[in-house]
C-alpha cells in the first residue's frame, strides 16, 4: 500500500476575479518514480479538469512545467514525490510573471521581450554571404561553451528565484545574462565589450544584480549563473570608459 | 545622457564594493587592536601610541591629530559605502511588500541574508557617525582609563554592545557578497560562506571579552580623579 500524498494548489483565475485566490486539497496515492507533473495529471484527469498548469515535454526539455514546488521555483515533471518526507506538496504559479490561471503563467511575453531588448540574436562580421567559400570552423571550446550556455530553457525558475527580478521588472535577470553572455562568446558576432557594456551595463543590468544567487541555486539546467555574471561584471567594468 | 546613467551605475557598483572591502578590513582590524585591553593596560596604552605615530615623536607619545585625520577619511569612506548603497534600498511601498511575500513564497538564505543587510546598514547608517564623531572630536581619548570612563561612566558601552554585532554581521556578509559579485567564478561558495560564518562568530566573541574587559577596567581601577594612564 502506496502512501498517500497531499497536494495543497494555489487556485485563481483572473478571469473570474470575484473569487479570490485560494488553496485547494488533493489527495492522491502516491506511485513509483512519480513527478509533481504526473500527480497533476492524475488530478486533472481523475479529481478536477478546472485545474491550469503547463506542460509539454514531460522531459525538462520544453521548460513550461515550472511552478513553486515547495518553496523552490523548478520543473514539474524533473521533480519526484517521493522526496518529500511528509508527503505534503505546496505548488504556487512562478512569481514575477503574468498569471495566465492557478499554476500556468506566461513566462513568453518576458522571454521574447527581454530577447528584444537585449538583441539576443547573432550579429554578423560580414553580411555579405558567399555561399561558396568554406565556413570557417569553430575551436571546439568555443562550441562547447556556446552549447552549454545555449541549454537555458526559458522555463523562467531563475526570474522567480531572484529579489532583485521580483523588486524590478525591468532587470533582465540571469536568463537574460546568459543570453548576452552566449552571444559574447561566439567569435563569429560582432559586437565588442563596448556594445555589450551599451546592452547590460547598468543598473537594469549586471550592476543592478545584488548576487543574491538564487538564479545559480534553482536553474533546473544547472548553468554556471554565478561564475558568468561575475565574469561579465568585471570584463564589462574593465572595458575602457570607467573609474 | 543615458551614457553618463550607463557610466554612473558601474561607478557606483565599484565604489560601494571598494568602499565596503576598506570598511570590512578596516573594522577587523579595529576589533584586533582594540581587543589588546586583553592583556592590560599596558598593551593597549602602547597600541595607542603607536596609532598615534608614537615612533616618530621625539617624546615617544605621538599625535592625536593622526587619530583625528584617519577618522576623518574614514567618515567619508563611509559617505561613499551609504551614498552608493543607498540605492539598493527598497523606495517604493510596493517593492518592500513584493519582497515581504516573495520571502514566503521561496524562502531564501540569500534573500533572508540580504534583508539582514538592509536593517543592519540602516542602523549603522546613524549608530557609526556616532562613535566615529565621538573619536574624532575628542582627540587624545584613545587611552586605558579615559576609554573605559567612556564606556562605563558615560554609556558609550551600550553603543558599543549594539554596534559590535551590527557591524560585524554587515562587514561578513558583505564581504561574502562581494567575493561571489566579482569572484563567484573564481571562488568557491560553501567555503567563503564557512569562512565569513568562522570570521563573525570570532569578532562577535572577541568584541564581547574586550568589552566585558573594559567595563571591570571601568569599574575597578579608574583612578580619582581621572587623569591618562601613564605607564610606570
Ligand atoms: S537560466 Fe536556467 S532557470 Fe533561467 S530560464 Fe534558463 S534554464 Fe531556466
Ligand atoms: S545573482 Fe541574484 S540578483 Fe543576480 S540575477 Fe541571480 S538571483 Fe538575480
Ligand atoms: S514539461 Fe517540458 S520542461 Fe517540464
Amino acid at each position: 500500500m502506496s502512501r498517500q500524498l497531499t497536494f495543497k494548489i494555489f487556485r485563481y483565475d483572473p478571469l473570474q476575479p470575484e473569487i479570490k485566490p485560494y488553496t485547494q486539497e488533493y489527495q492522491l496515492e502516491e506511485a513509483s518514480g512519480m513527478t509533481v507533473f504526473i500527480a497533476l495529471n492524475l488530478i486533472r484527469e481523475k479529481q478536477d479538469p478546472s485545474l491550469q498548469f503547463d506542460f509539454v515535454c514531460r522531459a525538462g526539455i520544453c521548460g513550461s512545467c515550472a511552478m513553486v514546488i515547495n518553496g523552490v521555483p523548478t520543473l514539474a515533471c524533473r521533480t519526484l514525490t517521493k522526496q518529500y518526507e511528509d508527503g505534503i506538496v505546496t505548488l504556487l504559479p512562478l512569481p514575477g510573471f503574468g498569471l495566465i490561471g492557478d499554476l500556468s503563467v506566461d513566462t513568453g511575453k518576458f522571454m521574447r521581450s527581454i530577447s528584444e531588448r537585449l538583441q539576443a540574436w547573432l550579429e554578423p562580421k560580414d553580411h555579405e554571404v558567399d555561399i561558396h567559400s568554406l565556413e570557417i570552423p569553430m575551436e571546439s571550446e568555443e562550441a562547447e561553451a556556446i552549447y552549454e550556455a545555449d541549454r537555458c530553457i526559458e522555463c523562467g525558475c531563475c526570474v522567480s528565484s531572484c529579489a532583485t527580478a521580483q523588486m524590478r521588472d525591468t532587470f533582465v535577470g540571469a536568463v537574460g545574462f546568459n543570453k548576452v553572455a552566449r552571444f559574447a562568446l561566439d567569435s563569429r558576432d560582432s559586437r565588442e565589450v563596448e556594445d555589450f557594456y551599451h546592452i547590460i551595463g547598468d543598473e537594469d543590468g549586471v550592476f543592478g544584480c545584488m548576487t543574491l544567487l538564487g538564479c545559480q541555486d534553482n536553474c533546473p539546467k544547472d548553468l554556471n549563473h554565478q561564475g558568468q555574471i561575475a565574469y561579465l561584471r568585471r570584463k564589462i567594468s574593465m572595458s575602457d570608459r570607467i573609474i | 545622457m543615458q551614457r553618463i546613467k550607463l557610466r554612473q551605475a558601474g561607478w557606483l557598483d565599484r565604489w560601494q564594493s571598494l568602499s565596503g572591502a576598506i570598511l570590512a578590513g578596516f573594522l577587523f582590524i579595529h576589533l584586533h587592536l582594540e581587543s589588546s585591553i586583553l592583556l592590560g593596560k599596558d598593551a593597549f596604552y602602547k597600541v595607542a601610541r603607536m596609532l598615534e605615530a608614537g615612533f616618530l615623536d621625539p617624546s615617544g607619545h605621538g599625535y592625536p591629530s593622526v587619530i583625528v585625520v584617519f577618522g576623518l577619511g574614514l567618515f567619508a569612506v563611509l559617505m561613499v559605502h551609504a551614498i552608493a548603497a543607498i540605492r539598493r534600498f527598497p523606495t517604493k511601498y510596493k517593492q518592500w511588500k513584493i519582497l515581504k511575500e516573495f520571502s514566503k513564497t521561496v524562502p531564501q538564505r540569500e534573500t533572508n541574508l540580504w534583508q539582514l543587510q538592509l536593517v543592519s546598514g540602516f542602523v549603522l547608517f546613524f549608530l557609526v557617525p556616532v562613535h566615529l564623531l565621538g573619536i574624532v572630536m575628542n582627540p587624545g581619548s584613545i587611552d586605558p582609563n579615559l576609554s573605559a570612563f567612556r564606556i562605563v561612566e558615560q554609556g558609550f558601552g551600550f553603543l558599543y554592545m549594539a554596534l559590535l554585532p551590527v557591524a560585524v554581521i554587515h562587514a561578513l556578509i558583505g564581504v561574502y557578497r562581494l567575493a561571489m559579485k566579482w569572484f563567484g567564478d573564481k571562488l568557491p561558495r560553501e567555503k567563503i560562506f564557512k569562512g565569513a560564518t568562522v570570521v563573525t562568530c570570532w569578532l562577535i566573541l572577541l568584541g564581547t571579552t574586550s568589552l566585558i574587559v573594559w567595563y571591570y577596567t571601568g569599574i575597578t581601577s579608574l583612578p580619582t580623579p581621572l587623569t591618562p594612564y601613564s605607564p610606570l
